[in-house]
């Protein structure tokens, strides 16, 4: 038999690096640092998982590839999410090759547990690079780190960093271009009994051999009803398994409770040694300080509540200059296309189509930038875990579980992620009620549909105004969130909450560059959007208002739209909608809008572009004046206060979005609960915009 | 512009509006679930 050595494929030649730790300790900084606007965002196959891949060039200009991993506390999952953690670090994953070495991010300032994750990467028998990062942070805490001592004790590299302001950058990527990487020198040292156990399972796992001394350690440390669950391994290996945690009790040994001490025991060595300061100051830190504020009973609501008017009144007023001159060159665009063109059809899709559709819709880009802008800045200083504790006092009398905030607040960007976030909840019931209660949460693509109908509804007023009425339509949301849930938890999902238990990182400063990256991320995946689905979206609305054509020539331009496909279908809807004061154009936007909530502008766009086409040159006639001088058919105005407060309403309850229906079947692993959700929301903004409407009109007002 | 030619460019704009409807739903069978618009959902691969 010959040697035969394989070359090299570029492929090959390119390092996988993976990027572990717990939450919380900058790996999405670093992260960013590593890969600037070199990445992209997806999900693991198979779950719904995010994934963060990117790609860097190494200290010698050698490319590699980078994953962010999910965050997680120790190889042992309690949560979906980390369970792709170890599965990517194991191999485990079809088409997810296994890392060739992994950067193990450490928050200095909390080294002891943080070391548990590490214990157990070391374990791996990878390469592995310690990021001990924050160590800014940890001085001011007053703990000292003896970086040679940790060295020697982990047999790793260890690189101190500050990765917010790129400290240690340099010297982590010189790490990762060593040639050859070479594997840990140490790890956690077991009972010898354990080893054998361990090394004995090992030889019989029908894996590849590097990751057969893990798998085992792994399998040893299962409780009896985990592995009755467990569907990676055969029932062969289970068998083995419980067999020699059998002869490790037998010896006295507790296979799962050894394993942990024994990690436990040499984290304390390696702390002792290298760890000096006491950890905690002379007095309250800086973040116990604010915190004695941001949490507290009353204050803490106060902060909150202020936090949250800023950002909607930044959202409000600093976007308004960059709608203008978005608003500007669309109106630019449309003329000058429009005198370009010859009158017919065709200028006709592109102008009052194309235009007004994607136009109405691009320009709350801005908007949309400093939701995720204040959203960014929140997370990054910490304040985010404050909030979540906030809520905690408030979710837990509803029965929802402080974890459950997460997943609500990330709902205020998208329902989406915020679904997919639940995963860290381990308890089935609350899970569920998190996902039946997130799209209740203003996600951006409401943010159009409310800023146009606050717009019609008080078109002079001041930003603070505006802003109050905004945040008004976001607590609704979120107070109707809370009562579903009490409802949902007190009725269909009785049972114990447990109880919270919440890291609270010390605040810092926010890193922007990072900010400014997941900002960059949002706006071209919105943009992204808006040239595809909306574009599609908006050439197919035109058709639908635009065909069949009316036999009478001399037809208006309203009889024409009602001729339409559109108009029919509106119609058809009209003695549904009409007690909620919508008529038959509300009704298309209405139909428009299932696909996605913010297709209502644009398809008001189309709407009263096409009726307005003959009786205005100009093409792009401002949808907030076409709207608020709309009139019924005796004269009275179509939008009046409560029609637009209604609008507002019925899109803060409605389960406006296919695609949310579509993760909630993949989540639940049914079409019963996302058809369950769609029926409830939908019944409920029915009922809430129906009394809105014939309550104030009973009231006296319009 | 002629009205044929007119009406001829409408339809394959429309058409083509619609085929990127046709074929995302198909893809998205394929692939693993929906795209929000969020980034989150559509799986990338290499």
């Amino acid at each position: 038999m010959s040697n035969v050595t394989v070359p090299a494929t570029t492929e090959q030649a390119v390092r996988r690096v993976a990027i572990a730790g717990n939450p919380n300790c900058g790996k999405s900084t670093i992260f960013n640092a590593l890969t600037g606007l070199r990445q992209k965002v997806g999900n693991y196959p198979g779950v719904t998982v995010e994934r963060k891949e990117g790609s860097f060039f190494g200290s010698h200009g050698e490319p590699m590839n980078l994953l962010d991993l999910p965050g997680s506390y120790s190889l042992q999952i309690r949560s979906p999410d980390e369970a792709v953690a170890r599965d990517v670090l194991l191999g485990r994953l079809p088409g997810i090759a296994r890392p060739d070495v992994i950067v193990a991010v450490i928050d200095a300032s909390n080294l002891e547990r943080n070391l548990y994750l590490v214990a157990q990467l070391l374990e791996l028998e990878l390469p592995v690079v310690v990021a001990l990062n924050m160590v800014d942070m940890a001085e001011k805490a007053g703990v000292l780190i003896d970086l040679a001592a940790l060295r020697e004790l982990l047999g790793v590299p260890v690189i101190p960093m500050v990765a917010t302001k790129g400290v240690g950058m340099v010297e982590l990527k010189q790490a990762l271009s060593q040639t050859p990487l070479s594997k840990p020198k140490h790890r956690a040292p077991f009972q010898p009994l354990m080893e054998e156990e361990a090394r004995a399972l090992a030889g019989q796992l029908p894996v590849p051999a590097e990751v057969a001394f893990p798998e085992a350690l792994l399998l040893l440390s299962l409780h009896d009803q985990a592995l009755d669950e467990l569907a990676a391994h055969d029932s062969k290996v289970i068998e083995a398994t419980r067999q020699a945690q059998h002869r490790l009790r037998q010896a006295g040994l507790d296979p799962i409770s050894a394993l942990v001490d024994a990690r436990y025991a040499w984290i304390h060595t390696v702390c002792h040694a290298s760890v000096s300061g006491s950890g905690v100051g002379d007095g309250l830190s800086a973040s116990d300080r604010i915190d004695m504020v941001f949490t507290h009973r009353i204050w803490g609501w106060a902060v909150f509540l202020a936090i949250m008017g800023l950002m909607f009144f930044c959202i409000f007023t600093v976007a308004q200059y960059p709608m203008d001159w978005i608003n500007g060159g669309c109106d630019w665009v449309a003329e000058w296309v429009g005198s370009q063109m010859r009158e017919g059809d065709l200028r006709s899709l592109v102008t009052d189509g194309i235009i007004a559709g994607v136009g109405g819709v691009v320009i709350f880009l801005p908007q949309i930038l400093i939701l995720y802008f204040f959203l960014g800045i929140l997370e990054d200083t910490g304040y985010m875990a404050r909030a979540a504790f906030i809520m905690d006092r408030l979710m837990s009398r509803v029965g929802l579980h402080g974890k459950s905030f997460i997943p609500l607040l990330g709902s205020f960007a998208c329902a989406i992620p915020g679904i997919m976030a639940t995963r860290t909840i381990e308890n089935r019931k609350d899970r569920l009620v998190t996902i039946l209660v997130a799209p209740l949460m203003s996600c951006s693509a409401r943010l159009p549909v409310y800023a146009i109908m606050i717009a019609v509804l008080i078109p002079i007023a001041s930003g603070f105004a505006k802003a109050g009425i905004m945040l008004c339509m976001y607590l609704l949301g979120i107070v109707t969130a809370f009562l579903m849930a009490w409802f949902l938890k007190t009725r269909i999902f009785k049972g114990e909450t447990p109880m919270l238990l919440l890291e609270m990182p010390p605040y810092r400063m926010p890193s922007f560059r990072s900010i400014g990256l997941r900002m960059w991320e949002r706006a071209g995946l919105f943009l992204r959007r808006a040239g595809t689905v909306i574009l599609a979206l908006s050439v197919l609305l035109w058709a639908l208002a635009t065909y069949p054509k009316p036999p009478d020539k001399e037809a208006t331009p309203s009889e024409a739209l009602s001729y339409s496909f559109a108009g029919r279908m509106g119609h058809a809807i009209e003695p549904i909608i009409a007690p909620l004061g919508f008529d038959w154009k509300i009704g298309i936007g209405l139909i428009g809008s299932f696909a996605a909530r913010e297709v209502f502008v644009s398809t008001m766009s189309i709407v009263y572009n096409v009726e307005n086409s003959e009786e205005d040159d100009e093409s792009l006639v401002p949808l907030r004046d076409t709207m608020r001088n709309e009139t019924r058919g005796d004269g009275s105005p179509v939008f009046t206060p409560l029609v637009c407060i209604g609008l507002m309403v019925f899109y803060v309850l409605a389960m406006q979005c296919i695609s949310t229906v579509a993760v909630v079947r993949r989540e639940t692993n049914s079409w019963r609960w996302p058809l369950f959700q769609l029926a409830y929301m939908t019944a409920l903004a029915y009922v809430a915009t129906l009394v809105v409407y014939q309550g104030g009109r009973l009231l006296g007002y319009q | 512009m002629n009205p044929w030619l007119d009406q001829i460019a409408v339809g394959v704009i429309v058409s083509g509006a619609l085929g990127f409807f046709v074929l995302r739903f198909f893809r998205n069978r394929k692939r693993n679930g929906g795209d929000c618009g969020g980034g989150c959902c559509a799986v990338k691969k290499k």
